[in-house]
């Protein structure tokens, strides 16, 4: 969940109006924002935004416009966006995208703004912008980075092409030397980080303007000159690359309207694109690219439980920020260009229902009825969990994760068939427990104090590997105990599993355990139930007490409650 | 008086009934005249000295020779020496080895006494090294120490004090103190005490007399006294109820275990039916089936647990797997325009650790009834530093209702219900929420009598994208309730891990409110 700083001043002048925290925590579920906190000495005000798929809120800008549009009911107008039919006036800034770069990182589009004198708090605020649609929205630049350059410098047409790496060279931002596109990714900061994103490419992307002067190095890092943007500075030029169209359209479209909400006049730029695109080959930038969409009013109603009119639904999407007419049949909405979040028309009635104010839906219990039921799993665990505390047994749980030392090297057993994490965060957490047994000699091994006999036992799940699952695993139910105490052997395991597998009329044999280093040899057995190994029971080998630290004799044993089930 | 006399023992009732004030009391007396042992004496002079029923007048000390096993042995069979003397006078002169054969005694023993003999002038060596008499009559020492023998036989010790100086030098030979090797005599000092009767013992004697408890009414009911009828011949002992009691250990269920179950059979009450299933699960329903893309932040390697061998499953289920693809690309039929990229078909088949339980409700929803209540309480494995709020596992309390006409009010309804049955909350809020799987999303905060406000849980209907491509044509309302953090607080804990903790003492001893 994205969470950004707005700064008291710059955040409350775009709300136009001054709110208290608590103000703030009852409006701001309109725009699924929650008050992360208050600094109130610095005076930034911090907010966790819940909604990965509207990265329009992802900055005060953003906030404050659905806020004021919420409470007002008034729809923000734009009037720098071009259409498909309509183009404005570029005054000569063009980018021209070169067909070199398909494939590597297709497009780079942008525009201009200027007429105000970024300070501090708004210098912080486009970084932040930046920061989150590249990270969150962009996926870590890899389908959006963005560069903001002082557009006083360029001399349009600015350049899109895909170079190569070791003859382009240029002076990096945040170095005093010129280094070439390879060299950037190998000794920069920002190269080490996303150069990986370009580097097992033969070709880098780069941008720089008519008189060769450069811009950037997308999407790794600004050239210290052109791309060295300060507080003072008033005239920008802003650029994103990707493979996405639509995306880096709609992250300019967000962009452009947060700088005009703060103040700016958008500049547009026109870009020769180097492919066949839905909207042509030539688009002008800010560009309105959303498609209109419809959603049944009979869907609004039956989704949200409420026979809403055609102007309840038109209202409640208007303080929403979306514009819709509506027949009796049909509510039309024209996307905010900020937004492209309307996959379905329930994206439309989600709106709806947040526009009308979530308390004006009644709570109603759903009519059907239905036949509650446990799992067959619970409920046999439960006779099961009966019989063991009715034998004096403490019911256990356990977590799942274990380290390979617990779950196989003290066991003495061999990892095979063992899950292991490809991804461990630690190596305390690195494999699923393949069965009860190493969890409850854990338990042994830090109960040293704790009054004897200790007779423990848990039903949980275990998972090994099973090569005639789909999945090559077997995610199991079994229910294993653990018994310790100065006399403690083999007779008491097999008495526990008799009464236990009595009192499940479960009929059983038993069968030599040959070769299992978990156990003393010759104190061990399998249970067999219908001709299959369902568990094994037995006097634990001092080797495996060893190796856990455990000093008092001990009986153990772990039944397949699955096949019991059968 | 803050004395029960009911609640007296046996012990201190005899001997508060037999004493009187102004009478010197002491361990002896008591001994000789209730017929106590030491002990009981003992226990009986503290239990009242505590309860001021007795004072404390003067202690002193004085040595006893206590008569061992082998001091008995010795009066009855004779010492080493003597018999040794007897030996030679009835058998003529033998060599060493030939007496400790003979008397069965060890030859240090038999060198020992010979050596005290000879140096007498009892006996000495003759011309062939055997031991021969030098003179018919033992040692004045050694008759002394036979005679101190008979003398302590009859009350199993004597008193240093009525011993005559000759004899405390014969005795002292005999008696070893703490430690030594086996000797006839045991030293031991003892400090003799004598108690009166307070104004307070008078008292209390005075109560347990108008109360007609003699000390010898019955302890135990014993199996003999039922066969015999003997109990009716006397009355029952009172027990002070409020003695302390013994620590019992029986099996129960785990207390964590028990909310989970309650859960559950709340759940069940309500109409639901519980979900289960594999800890491993593939991209495609742990992400993919739940309208997930492909690319979300969520399902970046940092966030996932994958797992290491098979890399991949075998193979995703159809229709489900072309019916998702198309619904990623381009909405398939599910009046969605999708999320417009290409759908990775290997990456679908990769192994990860279950991460939210809403995947079991994904697999539900193609085997699912019309109308239908589902639910499921199960673990799940989140990439995270594990802390205080963060367990590297957990469980998650998730379910789905499908039926034709369920909609966001009966959301809204269901959530109420939960927060009042099984959160017990006065208040309920709704407030919008996301989840890429449901639209519309709803987050549901209670305030809970002791907790305050808090989320509750997130709730929502789930998206056409996923239901349609698994075969679902009804709305499906799905949530999930946030059930940990109320355990914490029924089992009075404040740290997520302690949930899942092997300390055999601590779970012992938990329970829930």
């Amino acid at each position: 969940m994205p969470k950004i700083d707005a700064p008291e001043k710059l955040f409350f002048s775009l709300l136009g109006k001054e709110m208290t925290d608590q103000e703030l925590i009852d409006i701001f579920p309109v725009a699924k924002a929650e008050l992360d906190g208050h600094d109130v000495e610095n005076k930034v005000i911090k907010i966790e935004l819940n909604d990965t798929n509207r990265p329009d809120l992802w900055s005060p800008a953003g906030v404050a416009r659905a806020l004021f549009t919420y409470e007002s009911g008034e729809i923000p107008y734009y009037d720098f966006f071009s259409t498909k039919d309509e183009s404005k006036d570029n005054e000569g800034r063009v980018i021209i995208d070169d067909e070199s770069a398909i494939g590597i990182r297709d497009f780079s589009i942008g525009f201009a703004c200027r007429g105000v004198e970024v300070d501090d708090d708004m210098l912080k605020n486009l970084i932040q912008s930046q920061e989150k649609l590249c990270f969150n929205f962009g996926r870590k630049r890899k389908t959006i980075a963005m560069g903001i350059y002082r557009s006083d410098l360029i001399n349009y047409p600015v350049h899109y092409a895909a170079v190569d790496p070791d003859k382009t060279k240029f002076v990096p931002l945040g170095m005093d030397e010129e280094l070439s596109l390879r060299e950037i990714c190998q000794k920069h900061p920002k190269g080490k980080e996303y150069g990986y994103i370009v580097s097992s490419y033969d070709k880098f992307p780069y941008l720089y303007d008519d008189k060769g002067e450069t811009l950037s190095f997308p999407p790794v890092i600004n050239s210290a000159r052109i791309g060295a943007v300060e507080v003072g500075d008033s005239e920008f030029f802003i650029e994103v690359s990707g493979p996405i169209l639509n995306d880096l359209l709609l992250a300019v479209n967000i962009l452009a309207c947060d700088l005009s909400d703060m103040g700016f006049e958008i500049l547009p730029v026109k870009v020769f694109l180097n492919q066949d695109t839905p909207y042509g080959r030539e688009i002008t930038v800010p560009y309105y690219f959303q498609e209109p969409q419809r959603a049944a009013l009979k869907t609004i109603r039956k989704t949200l439980g409420l026979d809403l009119t055609k102007d309840e639904c038109i209202a409640a999407l208007a303080k929403m920020g979306v514009y819709a007419v509506a027949d009796d049949e049909y509510v039309y909405i024209e996307c905010p260009e900020y937004r492209n979040d309307f996959l379905h028309e329930v994206d439309v009635a989600e709106d709806v229902m947040i526009g009308h104010g979530l308390g004006e839906f009644t709570p109603v219990m759903p009519s059907d009825f239905t036949v509650g039921r446990l799992s067959p799993v619970e409920e046999f665990s439960r006779k099961v969990k009966d019989i063991m505390t009715g034998l004096g047994f403490q019911e256990m749980m356990y977590n799942y994760l274990g380290s390979k030392r617990e779950y196989i090297d003290n066991m003495h057993i061999s990892p095979d068939r063992a899950v292991f994490i490809a991804n461990p965060m630690s190596e305390n957490y690195e494999v699923i427990r393949p069965s009860i047994l190493p969890c409850l000699l854990e338990s042994e091994s830090v109960s040293g104090h704790a009054v004897y006999p200790h007779l423990i036992f848990e039903c949980g799940k275990v998972t090994i590997k099973d090569e005639n699952d789909n999945s090559g695993t077997h995610t199991g139910n079994s229910v294993g105990f653990f018994a310790s105490n100065v006399s403690m052997g083999y007779n008491d395991a097999a008495s526990y599993i008799q009464t236990l597998m009595y009192f499940l009329r479960k009929e059983y044999s038993l069968a030599a355990v040959e070769d299992d280093p978990r156990f003393i040899p010759g104190r061990a057995a399998y249970v067999m139930y219908k001709g299959e190994k369902v568990g094994i029971f037995g006097e634990t080998h001092p080797q495996v007490l060893e190796s856990w630290g455990c000093t008092m004799p001990s009986i153990m044993a772990e039944l397949d409650m699955d096949i019991l089930l059968k | 008086m803050d004395i029960d006399v009911k609640n007296l023992h046996p012990l201190e009732v005899k001997l508060l009934r037999h004493v009187s004030k102004g009478e010197e009391i002491t361990g002896d007396r008591i001994v000789k005249e209730l017929d106590y042992k030491v002990g009981q004496c003992n226990q009986a002079f503290s239990w009242l000295s505590a309860k001021e029923c007795l004072a404390e007048t003067g202690r002193t000390k004085r040595v006893i020779y206590e008569l061992t096993d082998l001091g008995k042995d010795q009066e009855k069979n004779g010492m080493p020496v003597e018999r040794i003397f007897t030996f030679i006078k009835d058998n003529g002169p033998a060599t060493m080895p030939e007496i400790a054969e003979a008397l069965k005694l060890e030859k240090s023993d038999v060198g020992s006494a010979f050596g005290l003999l000879s140096k007498n002038g009892v006996t000495k060596l003759n011309e062939e090294r055997k031991a021969a008499l030098a003179k018919d009559e033992l040692p004045n020492d050694v008759k002394l120490q036979s005679a101190l023998l008979k003398k302590a036989v009859e009350k199993g010790f004597l008193e240093e004090s009525e011993l005559s100086e000759e004899e405390k030098s014969a005795i002292s030979q005999m008696a070893k103190k703490r430690g030594a090797s086996s000797s006839p005599f045991k030293f031991i000092e003892r400090e003799d005490v004598t108690y009166a009767l307070t104004d307070k013992g008078e008292e209390v004697k005075k109560a347990v007399l108008e109360a007609n408890i003699t000390g010898e009414e019955f302890g135990v009911l014993t199996p003999e006294m039922l066969a015999t009828g003997a109990w009716k011949n006397g009355s029952f002992r009172p027990y002070g109820i409020n003695a302390p009691t013994s620590r019992l250990i029986p099996g129960r269920h785990n207390a964590y275990g028990d909310y989970l179950q309650w859960v559950k059979d709340k759940l069940t009450s309500l109409g639901f039916e519980e979900f289960d299933g594999p800890l491993v699960e593939n991209e495609f329903w742990n992400g993919d089936a739940l309208f997930m893309p492909q690319f979300h932040s969520a399902r970046d390697i940092h966030d996932v647990y994958y797992v290491k061998d098979p890399v991949h499953c075998k193979e995703i289920e159809e229709p489900w797997l072309s019916n998702v693809a198309r619904t990623h690309e381009n909405g398939g039929d599910t009046g969605s325009r999708g999320w417009g990229y290409k759908f990775d078909h290997e990456f679908t088949r990769r192994q990860v650790l279950r991460s939210q339980g809403t995947v079991l409700s994904a697999h539900q929803l193609t085997k699912a009834k019309v109308p239908g209540k589902y639910f499921g309480v199960v673990r799940c494995f989140r990439y995270d530093q594990v802390d205080a709020t963060h367990g590297a596992d957990f469980y998650q309390t998730e379910g789905i209702v499908l039926g034709e006409d369920v909609n966001l009010r009966n959301l809204l309804g269901l959530l109420k219900m939960f927060a009042e049955e099984i959160a017990g909350a006065d208040e309920v809020k709704y407030v919008p929420g996301y989840f890429p799987f449901t639209e519309p999303s709803i987050e549901v905060h209670i305030k809970h009598p002791v907790l305050g406000w808090f989320e509750l849980g997130g709730a929502g209907i789930f998206r056409p994208e996923v239901t349609k491509s698994l075969g679902v044509d009804v709305p499906v309302l799905a949530w999930g309730l946030g059930i940990d953090r109320m355990a914490l607080m029924h089992l009075g804990l404040n740290d997520l891990r302690e949930l899942f903790t092997p300390n055999i003492e601590s779970v012992r001893t938990r329970r829930g409110n």
